[in-house]
Order: structure tokens, then C-alpha cells, then sequence
């Protein structure tokens, strides 16, 4: 039994061996033994995988795991088991807005040819104007917010046409 | 005992500096007024506060720059002084001339001084005629045309600034004659809706400048002393995030000099307060003035921590025109201090700021450490203010050790919920370039290859996947062999 995790949008699986004498996980294939286990719940916390000694803070929020480690943190997300667990093929037909905020110019419009990276359309949050880029090649299909209107993070302002030729 | 300069004093601001400023109150018996906005209305600085008001407006910033309803207030709860902290209302003449006419004190200069720094061409003519150096420029003509023309004679690579403006608004660097009336009319549009003052002017721009300030202490009848310099030259979109005190690398002969002039501009300007005269710092070791800040500057632990003293408390006593307490001889750094500004914003996408809540907070506690903010678990962190979270500031006996130390602090602060810079603040001061002192304000992005998120090596990996899979619920009561047919886990198998 095991969990499909995602980490920098690489899927990772761990799974529990044996729990007897002590907890081993096989992560991607290979034995880890937990000598010392973690309590549960959202703080700092301590577990000993392969013989070291780490400490760790952790929160949980919704299927997400944040991960507090080596100084570095780390947003690991569940992959639903029944998805493929790759990237979505229609990631890179929209763009979304990475804060929310308004619409200050909108640089091409739909049937306009762009490339990766080319400034579609610019925003401005918290005081801060930034230029959304390309996600890829392609033509602009539609675009769902105009200068002077506001959005919501996350929330799709424009959208490629779909690739023509097979990703 | 002695009385109290002040009864009661509001403060005018929110967030760590609010907290900040209230600390001081409370070691001084000054009893503290917050203010607040609808929706900040369970925030720290309103906790720590022995009384609150709230402030209306259309949005929280707006309401905590209403001038009127501010002054209304500290009349209301018998407040008799205003401390602005820094941004807001800080550094708005208006506002010290209505704090002023309300009878209250504003803890800051004049409103007269206040404009005088303000505006940077005239704080640039002043300190110009009292013999500190500024660098060529062109002053702004209503003709935008006419001053591309004279821009252009003073040479590349140039600098264009607004006015009126700060924080890196209506700013930027132009390498040739070609692109000097686009840019010159992008700055003056920029200007004009940030700042509602449209002129702009340019100056020779340093390459590789360093930005060093100077914190001064002026008691208002040309009395000035110097607590030595700050460096704050690693910034990202024109603004800092790592400052230190002293200057990494530089000359006694020059750091005194440059000390001096930032004392003779606080002594000629008649200044009372505390304040900044920043500076920009060229390779050659030429300096120029940039401007004068007149308030407290969200960096000023760094000085506090190399000099002992508190500068809030020395504001409070200068507004209540008690004079300066010591002598410049009296004034010593020891060691050496680094501020780390922590911002909810995400490095590897161009410092784009973020919003989220706060899910676990984990400061490490040394008395060689201070953890200046005002968060609490579960705070949002919304789109209404300012993206920075906190301040970690680090005192060493001196720079190695200060780095050392700040390093392995940031390691041990967990804010978890929202993406911030803090592995990127880490990053930077573990940099060659940065320990070796080889810092300018363009750091962040001639090192941002190098800066940038590294791949997770491999030995952490699984230590990063087995701490998030037992951080699930489900998946850790099947490691821990909760006897439950396996068939009721549903979604669990995979």
C-alpha cells in the first residue's frame, strides 16, 4: 500500500514494506528503514530514516504537505491516485494569474501568433506591474480580461488555441 | 522616577513596526494607541496596544492614510504624540502640520523639513549648497523634449527618477541616447499615477554602486550626531533585502567621510529625529547624496544592534525636545549586525509576491536575535499591504560569524503556509560574493543564475517524502499498522 507524491512536478511513490520491527518505506524503489517516527500534526518534529537523525517542520494544507527541511522548503502534493500523475497536457493552454490584481495592458489579442515567453498581457498586484510571458508558441485564443479589470490568483485571464500537432 | 515625556502616544502605522514602536512605550510607561482598519481588527499591533481605534476607509491602506480621521483619533483619546513608524503617513508633511495644529506631537521633524527631503531636487540643491556631493543630473523643465536634450549632454549611462517619488517607481537606467525619450516618458507616466506628480529628473548612474546610508540623530538646533553607516545594497526590484552594519569593506578614511557629510547635511537642515542620508557609493570610492529619509528606517535594528542604543526611544526624547543624550564620542559599534527582510514572494518567479496563510510559525529564540513582525499562526496574509512578513536580525562579534549565524537562523525559521524568500535569504549570504564583501545594488541579478533554487540532492529526497508521507493522516495510520482492513482506505491504494 502506498501514496504518489508530487514534487517539482516529478511523481515520486512511497510505500510500506513492513512495519515490524521498525516502520520500512520503499520511496521510488528503493528500502528506507524509520528507526524513529514522527508524531503526527502540523509543527516541527524529528524521524530517523536510514540511520540520521532529521529534524523537520511540517503543515499540512488540504493535499499538499509543506515540508520544512536542510533549510530548504519543500511543496509536496498528493497526486490523485487515479489521474496519470504527469502534467496536465492543458497546463500550457492558459495563462493564469499568479496573484490576484488588475489588468493594466493586454499586448495580443486573440488570433495574434506569439512565442514562449513573449509578454501577453501585464498586471499589476500589490503596487508591482509584471508581465505575464507566453507559456509556449502558439496563438492567442481568447483573452478573458481587459485593461482596467480585476481577477482572482489563479484564475485563467487567457487562453492559448490548442497545439495542432501532437505534444 | 522620573515623569514621562509622553502620557499617551498613537501610534500612526500596523504590522512589526506598530509592535515595535510599542515595545518601547511600554519599557518608557508611555501608554500606546493602535490604530486599525476593519479587517485588521485582531491583528498583533491591536493586541499589544493599550487602547485601539479603528480607522475607516474604502480600503485598509486608505484608511491608514486618512490624514483627518487619524488626527480626529489621537485628539479623541487624549494621545499627545503621533509616532508615524515608516511608510503610511511617515513622511507627509501635511500630516506632521495637522498632527501639529491638533496640539499633539509629531515624532519626526517639521512639516517644513519634512518637504525639504521630500521632494529630491530640492533636497538635492540643499545638500548641493551645504557640501555634500551630489551627482550630475538634469533638473526636470515642464518640456519633455527639452529635457531629453539636456539629459543627453551630461552623458551615459543615466539614471531617470521621479520626483516625488521612492521605493524604485518611475525608475530606471538608460545606456543610450536612443532610448532616453521613451524611458523619460515612461518614468514621467509612472511618476505621475504612482505620485501624482508627474516631473522627472535624471543623473549620472554609478555601475556597481553600493547603497550605504548614514543614521543620524539631530536635535532640531543643528545639534547632530552620527550612529554610523549601513550598507543595503543587495536589493531586488529597487528595494533592499539584506542590510548590514558596519559597511562590509570599507576604508576608515571613507566611512568617517561619509558619516561627516551626513552629519553636516542633519546639522544644516536644522533636523530633529532620527534619520537616514543615503548615499551612493561608487567603485572608485566617490559618493554621492540620494536623499534623506525623515523617519525611522525598517532597517534601523541593524544600527541598534551594533551601538546598544534603542532609536525609538532616542525619537521620542528629541521630539520631546529633551536634546541628544550622548556625545558622538560616546557613540561605539560593536560587532556587526545583518538584517534579513522575510516576504511573502516567490524568487524563482521573478519575486512576484504571494498570499496564503500563515500554518505554523517556528522562530528560533538567541539573545543574539531579533524576530521583528507581527505575525501570528493562522494570520492571511492578503494583497492589502506590503509583502514583507518580518525581520530577522542577527548580531556577530563580527561579519563571518553575523552571516554564520544568519544563515543557520533562516535554516531554523519555519513560516510555513505561504511562499517566501526565506532558503533565497540563505542563499545569498552563503554567496562567495556576498562573504567576500563584494556586494552592489545590481547583486541580485548578476548572481541570479547562481541564486536561483538548486536541485534537491539526492540524500534529502527521501528524508523530504517520508516526512510529507507520514504527514498524512490516512498514510500514517497505515505505517503505524491501525488495524483497518486495507480495503477501507479506498482512495489510498495505489
Amino acid at each position: 500500500m502506498g501514496i504518489s507524491l508530487s514534487l517539482d512536478d516529478k511523481v515520486h511513490h512511497v510505500t510500506i514494506l513492513r512495519r515490524h520491527p521498525h516502520l520500512v518505506l520503499v520511496i521510488d524503489g528503493e528500502e528506507h528503514e524509520i528507526t524513529r517516527l514522527p508524531g503526527s500534526g502540523d509543527g516541527r518534529g524529528i524521524m530517523s530514516i536510514g540511520g540520521h537523525e532529521v529534524a523537520f517542520a511540517r503543515t499540512t494544507l488540504g493535499d499538499r504537505q509543506i515540508v520544512r527541511l536542510g533549510g530548504r522548503t519543500f511543496d509536496v502534493s498528493l497526486v490523485d491516485p487515479f489521474s496519470k500523475g504527469g502534467a496536465a497536457g492543458g497546463a500550457q493552454n492558459v495563462l493564469k494569474a499568479p496573484m490576484p490584481g488588475s489588468v493594466i495592458a493586454v499586448h495580443r489579442q486573440p488570433g495574434d501568433k506569439v512565442v514562449r515567453g513573449e509578454p501577453l498581457i501585464t498586471i499589476e498586484s500589490m503596487k508591482l506591474q509584471t508581465a505575464l510571458p507566453a507559456p509556449r508558441d502558439g496563438v492567442v485564443s481568447t483573452v478573458l480580461r481587459t485593461e482596467g479589470e480585476t481577477f482572482e490568483k489563479e484564475e485563467v485571464i487567457a487562453t492559448l488555441e490548442p497545439e495542432t500537432e501532437d505534444a | 522616577m522620573t515623569t514621562p515625556l509622553f502620557r499617551k502616544i498613537l501610534v500612526a502605522n500596523r504590522g512589526e513596526i506598530a509592535c515595535r514602536v510599542m515595545r518601547t512605550l511600554a519599557e518608557m510607561d508611555i501608554a500606546s494607541v493602535a490604530i486599525h482598519h476593519r479587517v485588521e481588527a485582531r491583528a498583533r499591533h491591536v493586541q499589544m496596544a493599550d487602547e485601539a481605534v479603528e480607522i475607516t476607509g474604502e480600503t485598509p491602506v486608505a484608511a491608514h492614510l486618512d490624514i483627518e480621521q487619524i488626527v480626529a483619533a489621537a485628539r479623541a483619546c487624549g494621545a499627545d504624540a503621533i509616532h508615524p513608524g515608516y511608510g503610511f503617513l511617515s513622511e507627509n508633511a501635511r500630516f506632521a502640520e495637522a498632527v501639529a495644529a491638533a496640539g499633539i506631537t509629531f515624532i519626526g521633524p517639521d512639516a517644513a523639513t519634512i518637504s525639504l527631503m521630500g521632494d529630491k531636487i530640492s533636497a538635492r540643491n540643499f545638500a548641493e549648497v551645504n557640501g555634500v556631493a551630489v551627482a550630475p543630473s538634469v533638473m526636470p523643465t515642464d518640456d519633455l523634449d527639452v529635457f531629453v536634450a539636456r539629459a543627453k549632454s551630461i552623458g551615459f549611462p543615466l539614471l531617470i527618477k521621479a520626483a516625488a517619488g521612492g521605493g524604485g517607481k518611475g525608475m530606471s537606467i538608460v545606456r543610450s541616447a536612443g532610448d532616453l525619450a521613451e524611458a523619460a516618458r515612461i518614468a514621467a507616466s509612472e511618476a505621475q499615477r504612482y505620485f501624482g506628480d508627474g516631473r522627472v529628473y535624471a543623473e549620472t548612474y554609478v555601475e556597481r554602486p553600493r547603497h550605504i546610508e548614514v543614521q543620524v540623530l539631530g536635535d532640531g538646533e543643528g545639534g547632530a550626531i552620527h550612529l554610523f553607516e549601513r550598507e543595503c545594497s543587495v536589493q531586488r526590484r529597487f528595494q533592499k533585502i539584506i542590510e548590514e552594519a558596519p559597511a562590509a569593506r570599507l576604508e576608515p578614511g571613507l566611512r568617517e567621510a561619509i558619516c561627516q557629510s551626513a552629519v553636516r547635511l542633519a546639522s544644516a537642515a536644522k533636523y530633529r529625529n532620527a534619520g537616514t542620508v543615503e548615499y551612493i557609493l561608487g567603485a572608485d570610492g566617490r559618493f554621492f547624496f540620494l536623499e534623506m529619509n525623515t523617519r525611522l528606517q525598517v532597517e534601523h535594528p541593524v544600527t541598534e544592534m551594533i551601538t546598544g542604543l534603542d532609536l525609538v526611544r532616542a525619537q521620542i526624547e528629541l521630539a520631546a525636545g529633551k536634546g541628544l543624550s550622548l556625545a558622538q564620542s560616546d557613540v561605539r559599534a560593536n560587532g556587526h549586525a545583518i538584517e534579513c527582510r522575510i516576504c511573502a514572494e516567490d524568487p524563482d518567479r521573478d519575486f512576484l509576491p504571494e498570499t496564503g496563510q500563515v500554518q505554523y510559525l517556528g522562530v528560533p529564540e538567541e539573545a543574539w536575535l531579533r524576530f521583528e513582525s507581527a505575525l501570528d499562526q493562522a494570520q492571511k496574509v492578503t494583497a492589502d499591504f506590503d509583502p514583507m512578513l518580518a525581520k530577522l536580525v542577527i548580531h556577530g562579534k563580527d561579519r563571518q560569524e553575523a552571516v554564520d549565524r544568519s544563515i543557520g537562523a533562516l535554516d531554523d525559521l519555519a513560516l510555513l503556509g505561504i511562499k517566501t524568500n526565506i532558503d533565497y535569504l540563505a542563499r545569498v549570504l552563503d554567496h562567495g560574493a556576498f562573504r567576500a564583501g563584494e556586494l552592489h545594488t545590481g547583486f541580485v541579478s548578476e548572481h541570479g543564475g547562481a541564486l536561483a533554487s538548486p536541485e534537491i540532492p539526492a540524500a534529502m529526497l527521501p528524508q523530504v517524502l517520508a516526512a510529507a508521507a507520514l504527514g498524512f493522516h490516512e498514510f500514517q495510520e497505515l505505517a503505524l499498522g491501525t488495524p483497518q482492513p486495507y480495503a477501507a482506505i479506498g482512495g489510498w491504494r495505489n
